[in-house]
């Protein structure tokens, strides 16, 4: 019971803490595969740290929304850290608090203060991310919505720990169609929401170009930093949920003692750095999209789930 | 052995053909070799009328009563547009345009060897690719003219076709699967009709289907027809008689071949699915008729017409109405093939395959005038005629069946065929003429043909003789009547 | 559905690939990618043979995937490139019948449609591997079909169609496995010379017209 809470706080306690160094290794090991030399893997750290003894610059004719937006987004991915499996296998405490759907809405909170607030000033780029962002996030909502319904259809339950212990503990479903299709489907999916090549580019620095960094280019001081922190850690949580809930449970700590679930830590990252090379792999061989083919593109995402759930379907 | 020379002789006429020689020489190969193929396809169907049942040459080739009948129309209009194409692609090359002669009778040739494959071999797997063969070798025939039309309409019958021969293939495929579960070795229509009874009905039935809509495409059965008006009138002339008098007729033959099949596995009708599927083309066929504006597109809607009533008195059921069906197809291969040598004369005189452009056919061309009048009769069912004869027994086979709404729809869908057709034709021979009239000259192997075609034009529909109505006696009861 | 597990895993992994290259076939814009979707998508069908052969003990199956590497994934590109010119493949079509995502939709709905055909024939005999590769199978040609009707380019048209025939074969290595194999060579036969046919024509059609859009040429018409 009490070790259920505390593997829950330590799971919280990494991914806060370990989301910007996975930051730090995707842009490294993209700028390695462009023979570049790239920044070093602890340069978000510094970053967040220089920000959050600066100076904060809000404007007067902004609202609460926009004091408020970089406190949510932040809480919102810690959240939904508590839900997911992280670190274990078995559900820990908080874990029947709220299902996938749940973690999904929590989400997309973040993203809705986000996108407010960058309506709320008057930087002619925050609404233009805004829109943007919320036409990619409408247009990956079926495919969301599709996936978790597969999912939780086969597992019975929408209960990330539940759905990971049904779906794929026994290897042989690893290869089932649907859930091949479902990883594909499920991959363009995470490319969209965070924002990586082909949908938007996290790298560039042309605002006109940008779908979800101008949202934030308003913020400074600890604004910024908890902004920048956010973002992490979304990309940690989509991660997370990726690899431990529809990929492979391989890494994640079986029994309650201690030692397993320290060890199951760099397991988990070794899984994520892994995940990581096929992702820049991935970012670096495609071409950033034009604006009006990301409907294509979420399009053949949303048949691909389809699919994926018709051959399910079709077996039962 | 018959059978063996049958295939081996277009073959070797095929080869000699591409012969450099071939130019001069091409065309009277092609005739010789079409004309002992008729004389053996003659002895063929006189044995098969005559014992009314297998002519064997080994385990793969064999030929029964509807196979012997197919192969005797395939063989005659194979010689007849051969002794047209002698001076009509003489005359179409003269005239300009990159073609080749040779190419023109290597092809010829490999085509009428595909089309005589069909009803010949006993494998049905095998029978299915001498189907897709027969496209696959009249593609470049149908394109040969070279215009823009014409390679248009070679790439919609290539690319149409062999999709419905695909989907066709999957059918087979399921039979085939249907047939191993019935515990059946050879794979052959005589193994088939045997085994029905014990092939799951379900497989049976998507068999049937795919094959039916498959194949269906490659006969012009509506709605999957789009393809044939446009190749049947750009191809040359001699090449659209092959394609609508015998081509179609033969991939009709392995859809009626079908028939019994489906008819020995209990619970399941097809007779519903023909008479549908063929009104319905005989329907569409009749309304395009009305408004067509291309004399050969209007021979090829034609087509569409009568394999449509082939396919309903197919589905009346019973002896009369399958021996009605048979009659039908003698005398549509006979008639359309006349027909497009008609309509070929008509072009090299007049240059144009529109209706509206030629007028008053009689005063520059008696001969075209004549020959377009007698096809068109012959072709909308005029008496005497042999349409109008073997329509009239499919009718009266219906109504004894008493299948009275088919035989009405029927009746009435052929009579606006009919004056539709004789509407056209007769602008096109009488009429005064807008332009000087000049007399035109034609090849002479054209009129040959033309005359020689005439006669059993004219017989078939009087006077039957003896041994054919063996044949087509042993026709119909191959198809299960 | 019988037949080890492992070799029924590989087997479904297969088909959710094949089903994928055939949805790119439909969706894909340049012409180049066409053909390579449509290399890779013989390619599983190879696979598919191989597995089914090892898991039926048909020797038929493994001349089957033979005879599919030799002919489509070498022979028929080979063949293009000879006698479709170079400058088609660099050719993208810029307007289509339907857009992407509408075509993409419709072929989920076909996919369904598949579905249903496959289903009272898998239910009336029990055969190893067919659940998976009759439905798939199907789906495939119904999505090949599409292609022909969506694209206006010929290559994409003639890649259509021939991904329609892998379709048949797809679902044929299951309900069939032993097919004659004089059956089997002839239809194998069949598949280069159907390309070589339609790829002259095409040569010819590029020579006589200047364009490949076969889809645009529609002055044989009833009105």
């Amino acid at each position: 019971m009490i070790e259920r809470i505390v593997y829950n706080i330590i799971q919280v306690v990494v991914v806060v803490a370990f989301a910007p160094l996975l930051e730090g290794i995707t842009s490294r090991l993209k700028e390695i595969l462009q023979s570049k030399r790239g920044p070093n893997i602890f340069q978000p750290y510094r970053d967040i740290w220089k920000l959050l003894h600066k100076d904060e610059l809000v404007s007067e004719h902004s609202s609460w929304i926009f004091r408020a937006a970089p406190y949510v987004a932040f809480a919102a991915p810690v959240f939904v850290a508590l839900l997911i499996p992280v670190l274990t296998r078995y559900p820990l405490f908080f874990a029947f608090m709220g299902d996938m759907l749940g973690g999904g809405f929590v989400l997309a909170l973040g993203g809705f203060f986000t996108s407010l607030a960058a309506v709320d000033t008057a930087n002619p780029y925050g609404p233009m991310g805004a829109s943007r962002t919320r036409m990619v996030g409408f247009l990956a909502e079926p495919v969301f919505i599709v996936v978790f319904l597969t999912v939780s259809f086969v597992a019975g339950s929408t209960i990330p720990y539940i759905v990971q212990t049904r779906w794929v503990t026994p290897i042989a479903n690893f290869f089932e169609p649907s859930h091949i299709l479902l990883l594909i489907a499920f991959l363009m999916l995470i490319l969209a929401e965070d924002g990586r090549i082909p949908v938007d580019s996290p790298s560039g620095q042309f605002e006109l170009a940008m779908i979800e960094r101008s949202k934030s280019l308003e913020y400074s001081g600890r604004g910024a930093a908890l902004m920048k922190w956010a973002g992490a850690m979304k990309f940690f949580v989509l991660i997370c949920i990726f690899l431990n809930v529809l990929v492979t449970p391989w890494g994640l700590a079986q029994g309650m003692g201690f030692g397993e679930v320290l060890l199951a830590i760099p397991l988990v990252l070794l899984k994520v750095f892994c995940f990581v090379l096929v992702l820049v792999y991935i970012e670096s061989s495609l071409a950033k999209l034009r604006l009006f083919r990301i409907t294509e593109f979420l399009g053949a995402a949303f048949v691909i789930s389809v699919v994926a759930v018709i051959t399910q379907l079709s077996q039962i | 052995m018959e059978l063996v020379g049958i295939l081996v002789i277009p073959l070797l006429a095929s080869g000699l053909s591409l012969l450099p020689l071939g130019r001069r020489f091409a065309a009277p190969i092609t005739l010789l070799a079409t004309a002992i193929v008729l004389g053996l396809a003659l002895a063929v169907a006189a044995e098969a009328a005559r014992t009314g049942h297998v002519v064997a040459s080994g385990e793969w080739l064999t030929c029964d009563g509807l196979g012997a009948l197919v192969l005797l129309l395939v063989a005659f209009v194979g010689f007849t547009a051969a002794l047209f194409s002698w001076g009509y692609i003489a005359e179409s090359v003269k005239r300009g345009g990159h073609k080749s002669i040779r190419q023109y009778y290597a092809l010829y040739n490999l085509f009428v060897l595909s089309m005589l494959l069909v009803p010949l071999l006993a494998n049905v797997a095998l029978m299915w690719i001498a189907v897709e063969l027969t496209t696959l070798l009249s593609a470049f025939l149908v394109g040969f003219e070279d215009t823009p039309e014409a390679l248009e309409a070679a790439w919609k019958y290539v690319v149409l076709t062999t999709l419905g021969a695909v989907l066709a293939l999957l059918g087979f495929l399921v039979l085939y699967w249907g047939s191993r579960v019935a515990g059946l070795e050879p794979f052959t229509w005589v193994g088939l009709v045997e085994a029905a009874p014990r092939m799951p009905p379900a497989l049976l039935w998507s068999a049937f289907l795919f094959i039916l809509v498959g194949f269906g495409t490659k006969v012009g059965l509506v709605p999957m027809h789009t393809w044939l008006p446009d190749a049947h009138s750009q191809a040359p002339a001699s090449i659209c008689a092959l394609l609508s008098g015998v081509e179609t007729t033969t991939v009709l033959y392995v859809i009626l071949r079908l028939f019994p099949v489906v008819g020995g596995a209990p619970g399941l009708d097809a007779r519903p699915w023909f008479v549908g599927f063929g009104l319905l083309s005989v329907t569409i066929a009749t309304l395009l008729l009305i408004y067509v504006r291309d004399f050969k597109r209007m021979f090829a809607f034609s087509t569409v017409e009568h394999m449509g009533i082939i396919l309903v008195a197919a589905g009346l059921g019973g002896a009369d109405a399958h021996l009605g069906a048979a009659y039908q197809m003698t005398g549509h291969a006979i008639a359309k093939s006349f027909c497009f040598f008609a309509a070929g004369v008509t072009v090299l005189g007049v240059g144009t395959q529109e209706i509206a452009s030629v007028r008053g056919l009689v005063r520059s061309s008696p001969l075209a005038a004549i020959a377009l009048l007698a096809g068109g009769f012959a072709i909308a069912g005029a008496p005497p005629f042999a349409v109008f004869v073997s329509e009239f027994v499919i009718l009266k086979a219906g109504l004894a069946t008493g299948q009275y709404i088919v035989v009405g729809l029927l009746a009435f869908l052929v009579v606006v065929a009919f004056c539709a057709v004789m509407v056209h034709v007769n602008r096109m021979a009488f009429g005064t003429p807008e332009h000087d009239v000049q007399a035109l000259t034609l090849p002479r192997s054209c009129k040959l043909t033309l005359a020689l075609a005439a006669v059993p034009l004219l017989l078939i529909g009087i006077y039957v003789p003896a041994p054919l109505q063996d044949l087509l006696k042993a026709a119909a009861s191959a198809m299960g009547g | 559905m019988n037949g080890p597990p492992v070799l029924l895993a590989l087997d479904a992994l297969t088909g959710a690939l094949f089903l994928l290259t055939a949805l790119g076939v439909v969706a894909t814009r340049q012409v180049l990618a066409s053909l390579q979707l449509f290399i890779l998508q013989s390619l599983l069908l190879t696979v598919s043979a191989v597995l089914l052969g090892i898991g039926l003990g048909s020797i038929h199956l493994i001349a089957v995937a033979a005879i599919t590497i030799a002919t489509k994934t070498l022979l028929i590109p080979w063949l293009l490139r000879r006698t479709v010119s170079a400058e088609v493949y660099r050719t993208r079509e810029i307007e289509r019948v339907l857009n992407i995502p509408s075509s993409l939709l419709i072929a989920a709905v076909l996919i369904v449609l598949a579905y249903v055909v496959a289903n009272p024939l898998l239910s009336a005999v029990e055969l190893p591997f067919a659940q998976i590769n009759l439905p798939l199978g199907i789906a495939a040609m119904f999505l090949g079909t599409f292609t022909i009707v969506v694209r206006r380019e010929a290559v994409p048209q003639l890649l259509g169609l021939l991904a329609v025939e892998n379709g048949v074969f797809f679902a044929g290595v299951a309900i069939v496995p032993n097919l004659p194999v004089i059956a089997e060579l002839a239809a194998a036969v069949d598949v280069p010379v159907v390309a070589l046919v339609i790829g002259m024509l095409t040569r010819r059609i590029y020579a006589r017209l200047g364009t490949t859009s076969v889809g645009e040429l529609a002055s044989l018409r009833d009105n």
